[in-house]
Order: structure tokens, then C-alpha cells, then sequence
């Protein structure tokens, strides 16, 4: 039998539900103090908020802060209501969480370097061609404030007024930024 | 390449551009194949960003995750470094706490005094206490504060008095220090109002704290030294 296109629409509508329906309920076995759903939950989500923790802090931190957040996440389960779905509770906690640690780790460093010398000098690629880096490490060597800018604005799609409240800048500063950052990483396109 | 322009590029891929700017630009677009080339690089780190895929960690998190919320047998409840250091700083009774916090209060209000008095005998082994420590963990604490405010205001009044006695190049030092370890407790204050469980950023801002102490205790030493 030939699937219409509506007809594989609806299949996978279908798939989205039941995962959905799967997920919300590991949350709520979870939140009971089933381990094994909420593993289930963590192999589930654990790529996209380890990514997002690479990407935002380093990749240092990535591990420690993942970490916090499935435990901090263990011991909110009871907060979640299901009113959204998991993984956009989760996300958020998450954001929360990287937030939270982004702040002191700007204090511990004493201050960013966003100047344009340190956004020209931190994405330029290698000279041998075997040496460039691929788009993810580029992000990594840019200054702290770019890059956040950048993976918030091009990678999570937040507007630029969100992001200044997010960071505690100005929605000018965080336009600007997101600008030196692309036109850096411009010269990691093959 | 015109440089206003290549400033403008983001905001118009982004389409936040004014309307007037936007048809300027194009315009401008006409006639440049820099900028040309410029926007359409800038078009494809775009692309290439969103097309970016979400990577799992290099090792599995989960035996860590499940020892620290109890799940592993004999587990601990925390596995993380930050709240395995939290954790372990949080093991004092409150009577502990107490003792120690009004004990460190005498000990800065003494180092203080000694510094007033222009005492050369203001010694760097009083610094060197291990009083401090408690301190980081009940940072949260209204009594606490107090008693570290009242401790860091002795110790600023002795070496605003003590300041004379130090070079400029140091107390210049001295300044830049405390300028930053005061930003960091604002930040950290700041951070805790929205968050103010957290246990990592308890410990950060307690630490902080302690810094802060601890500089002026050894600015404080430094000009009794040279008194």
C-alpha cells in the first residue's frame, strides 16, 4: 500500500504523540522514584542538554553541569505538572542552571575578553588546510560573550531583546556581538 | 567594502533591519560584490549553525547521575564535584557554625584593632587561620552577615588608616582586587535572588566572601609591617 502524503503526516503525528505519551509517562514514574524512567528520560535528552552546556560554558564543564542538571531535574520531578512537554521543562531547568554558572564563571574569570582583536585572533582557522576546525570547535575558541550570543540567537533561536535579559546586557550589545561572531566564524566555511 | 554596511549585514539576514536601511542596503548590495560575498558567507554560518547536530557526552553520564540521586547500590546522594564540595562544606552543626563565625568576628576585630594601634606585631600567621573556613558555608545567613560585615568594616577603617603606609602601586593592586572580588559577590548575590538553593552559587558567593576577607587581612598586615 502507497502512503499519501497526508497519510505519512498523520503516521508521524502519530509517532510524536506516542513518544510524547511514553515520555510524560517516565516523568510521572519518575517522579515516583522510578530510576529506570528517568534514565530512560536522561538517554533520551542527554545529547541536547550536554550540547547545550558545551556550547554555552565549555566542554570542561559540560560533564559537571549535565550532571546538576539530571540530578537537579530528580529532585523537581515533582514540580512537573506536564502542562509542557518534558524535554521543554527540562530545557529550561537547564537554562536556568547554565545561566547560573555562566554567571560565576565570568566572576571567576574577572572579566570577558570580547574585544574584536580576541574575536579575530580566537576563530581563525589553522593555516594548513588539515588543520581547520569544524564549526563547533571555531564556537569554542570564541570570547565567552560572542559566543553565547551566538549559540542562543543562531542555535536556540532566542530574539536578541531575550537574550539581553538572559545575560544582563543591551539587546545593541547583543546584536553586535552576534555579528563579530558570524563574521569570525566565516572563515571556517570550506 | 563599505564598513557601515558590513555592520548592518546580520541585522538584515535576521530581518531587523528598518525598512529604509533595508533598501539602502540593497541597494548598496547592487553595486558591492564584497559585501555581496560578505552576506552570502554570513548566510551560510548561519545555515551551518542550525544545521549543527546535538552531541552526546563523550562518556556516559548516567552511572554518576544514578549514584548521585541514590539509585547505584551503596550510592551517596551527590556525585557532582560542585555539590560533592557543597555537600561536604554543609557537614557543620549549627553550633559549629556559630562558634566559628563569632570566633573569626573576634579574630578580625582583634587584627583590626592591632592595626589601629600601629601595632608591628599585626602578624600574617593570624591570617593564616583556619577560622575562615565555616564561613563558606553559612555565607546565606543573616547573623553571619552580620558579623562578616562588621568584620570586613574593621578591617577597612584599619587600612584606610594603614593606607599611607603603603605605596601607591599596592594600594592601586589592592583596589583592583576588591573592586573585583565585590563585582563577583554582586554577581553572586544577584544570581542566588533568582536561584536561591543553589548550593554552587551558596559556595561561590561564600567564597568570595572569604576572599574579600582575606585581602583586606593582608593589605591590613602589609601596612602594620611597614608601620
Amino acid at each position: 500500500m502507497e502512503l499519501t502524503t497526508s497519510g505519512v503526516a498523520t503516521l508521524r503525528r502519530d509517532r510524536d504523540q506516542a513518544a510524547g505519551d511514553a515520555e510524560a509517562a517516565d516523568a510521572a514514574l519518575a517522579a515516583s522514584g522510578d530510576g529506570r524512567a528517568f534514565e530512560r528520560l536522561y538517554r533520551v535528552h542527554v545529547a541536547r542538554i550536554h550540547s547545550l552546556a558545551r556550547r554555552m560554558i565549555d566542554s570542561d564543564a559540560a560533564d559537571d553541569v549535565t550532571q546538576d542538571v539530571f540530578i537537579r531535574a530528580w529532585t523537581k520531578l515533582g514540580t512537573f505538572r506536564g502542562e509542557a512537554a518534558f524535554g521543554t521543562w527540562l530545557y529550561r531547568l537547564a537554562m536556568n542552571v547554565i545561566l547560573a554558572r555562566r554567571t560565576t564563571l565570568g566572576s571567576e574569570r574577572g572579566r570577558y575578553d570580547d574585544s574584536e582583536g580576541a574575536l579575530e585572533t580566537a576563530a581563525r582557522p589553522g593555516a594548513a588546510p588539515e588543520l581547520s576546525m569544524d564549526l563547533e570547535e571555531a564556537m569554542s575558541r570564541l570570547p565567552d560573550g560572542a559566543r553565547q550570543v551566538f549559540v542562543l540567537h543562531d542555535l536556540e533561536g532566542y530574539k536578541h531583546e531575550e537574550i539581553a535579559e538572559m545575560l544582563g546586557i543591551v539587546p545593541g550589545t547583543s546584536k553586535s556581538q552576534l555579528h563579530h561572531a558570524r563574521m569570525a566564524l566565516r572563515q571556517h566555511l570550506e | 567594502m563599505s564598513d557601515a554596511w558590513t555592520e548592518r549585514l546580520s541585522e538584515y539576514i535576521d530581518r531587523i533591519l528598518p525598512e529604509g536601511e533595508c533598501v539602502a542596503l540593497e541597494a548598496h548590495l547592487e553595486a558591492c560584490a564584497s559585501c555581496r560575498a560578505t552576506l552570502d558567507e554570513l548566510r551560510r554560518v548561519v545555515a551551518r549553525a542550525r544545521a549543527l547536530d546535538d552531541r552526546p557526552p563523550a562518556t556516559d553520564l548516567w552511572p554518576g547521575i544514578a549514584t548521585g540521586i541514590g539509585l547505584a547500590p551503596g550510592a551517596h546522594p551527590v556525585v557532582s564535584l560542585v555539590q560533592r564540595r557543597a555537600r561536604r562544606r554543609f557537614a557543620f552543626t549549627v553550633p559549629e557554625l556559630a562558634a566559628a563565625a563569632i570566633a573569626l568576628a573576634i579574630l578580625s576585630g582583634g587584627a583590626a584593632w592591632l592595626v589601629l594601634r600601629g601595632s608591628k606585631a599585626v602578624p600574617v600567621a593570624t591570617t593564616a587561620t583556619p577560622a575562615p573556613m565555616p564561613m563558606l558555608v553559612n555565607a546565606g545567613a543573616p547573623g553571619t552577615n552580620a558579623r562578616y560585615a562588621a568584620a570586613v568594616a574593621d578591617l577597612e577603617r584599619a587600612l584606610e588608616q594603614g593606607r599611607g603606609r603603603l605605596d601607591t602601586a599596592t594600594v592601586r593592586v589592592i583596589e583592583k582586587n576588591l573592586s573585583i572580588i565585590d563585582r563577583a559577590i554582586r554577581e553572586a548575590q544577584s544570581a542566588l535572588a533568582a536561584d536561591p538553593g543553589n548550593a554552587y552559587l551558596n559556595l561561590h558567593l561564600a567564597e568570595q566572601m572569604r576572599r574579600k576577607l582575606e585581602l583586606l587581612r593582608r593589605a591590613n598586615a602589609l601596612a602594620g609591617a611597614r608601620s
